[in-house]
């Protein structure tokens, strides 16, 4: 069996190629005590990453005293 | 990569907000590059290669196997928002479906109130004293699969008036909201604000109250059944019946209560 034939493949709005279904439910919590990151009242975390030019972005100094968003996505490829 | 897109076509609500936006997945710089380019995207995609941070965050989404490549290795869908210090004032991770929160959400949940847009799509009922209004509130009132929307129903009390939480004796009617749809609308826990405590002295009762103006957030989303890929993605003729069930009082008399559909 192919690796395409063994995951029933969903395309999104753009026609990528996706396992799941964008909105589908894991049906259960992801783990019992599952943290979820940073709690709400901490400093978020120190991270410097590359954006998509190859320039390393901390994204502390890159947002200084602007309120931000931090979106974790599942792929820009499927 | 629907929310990617339709937050890109928000970003002038994200500047006027004083807010920036960074999206972060597991893709190397160059696949960002390209999605970026092909989809008009400006704000800051990063690439979390090897899905450090996303295992540092704790937010693997373990319900993918190791070996399953290339999907291994992504995270939990969802979004923090930081204040002007840094510090995470809200997280929108939807932990019992995985739908993607509103651009508006964001929004809202930065600012601490629910900005409703002039042009969404709203219907109203009430008196002089009472006024309610409902609205689907993000994504210019459409729905697509997996984006969060939220119906926001506004109560507007004159003043003196009070509408009632739960717990309420017997007799008294507290705030209840429903919504339904066709089959695949989905809806999420309703967001009540905080409520004043009002004391009953000479009966013995205490009451959760709220006054003012008041916001009650239901996320709606809907599921393949709806949106599906013979479908279009973004509909905006789902018909919601919304079923709003108050009492509203003041100190000494209560209202006949209310049922508006």
């Amino acid at each position: 069996m192919s690796q395409a034939n063994a995951f029933p493949e969903h395309k999104d709005e753009f026609g990528t190629v996706a396992p799941i279904p964008a909105n589908m439910s894991p049906r259960s919590p992801p783990e019992e005590g599952f943290r979820f990151g940073p709690e709400i009242g901490e400093l978020f975390p120190d991270i410097s990453l590359l954006n998509s030019t190859g320039t390393r972005i901390n994204l502390h100094e890159d947002w200084q005293n602007s309120k931000a968003a931090v979106v974790f996505f599942r792929s820009a490829v499927w | 990569m629907t929310q990617l897109v339709e937050l890109q076509n928000s970003l002038p609500k994200f500047e006027q907000a004083g807010m920036k936006l960074y999206g972060i997945s597991y893709d190397e710089p160059a696949a960002l590059a390209e999605f970026s380019q092909h989809h008009g995207i400006t704000w800051p995609l990063l690439s979390d290669m090897g899905s450090k941070v996303i295992r540092r965050f704790g937010i693997l989404n373990h319900h993918v196997a190791r070996d399953h490549v290339p999907y291994y290795g992504i995270p939990f869908p969802g979004t923090y928002i930081i204040d002007e210090d840094g510090i995470v004032i809200e997280k929108l991770f939807n932990r019992h479906y995985a739908g993607r929160s509103s651009p508006e959400l964001m929004i809202d949940s930065a600012l601490g109130e629910i900005l409703l847009g002039e042009d969404e799509p709203s219907t109203k009922v009430g008196n002089d004293d009472v006024q309610v209004s409902a609205t689907f509130h993000g994504g210019d009132g459409t729905i697509k699969n997996s984006v969060v929307r939220q119906l926001v129903v506004r109560f507007e009390l004159a003043e003196g008036l009070h509408i009632y939480d739960e717990p309420v004796p017997d007799g008294m009617v507290s705030t209840r909201i429903e919504v339904t749809g066709p089959s695949g609308v989905r809806t999420g826990e309703l967001f009540k604000p905080p409520t004043h405590p009002l004391s009953l002295s000479d009966l013995g009762i205490e009451l959760n109250v709220w006054e003012g103006q008041v916001d009650f957030a239901l996320p709606v989303w809907i599921d393949d059944r709806i949106s599906g890929v013979t479908r279009e993605h973004a509909m905006s003729d789902v018909p919601l019946t919304i079923t709003i069930k108050y009492q509203a009082c003041d100190d000494r008399v209560c209202r006949i209560p209310q049922q508006e559909n």
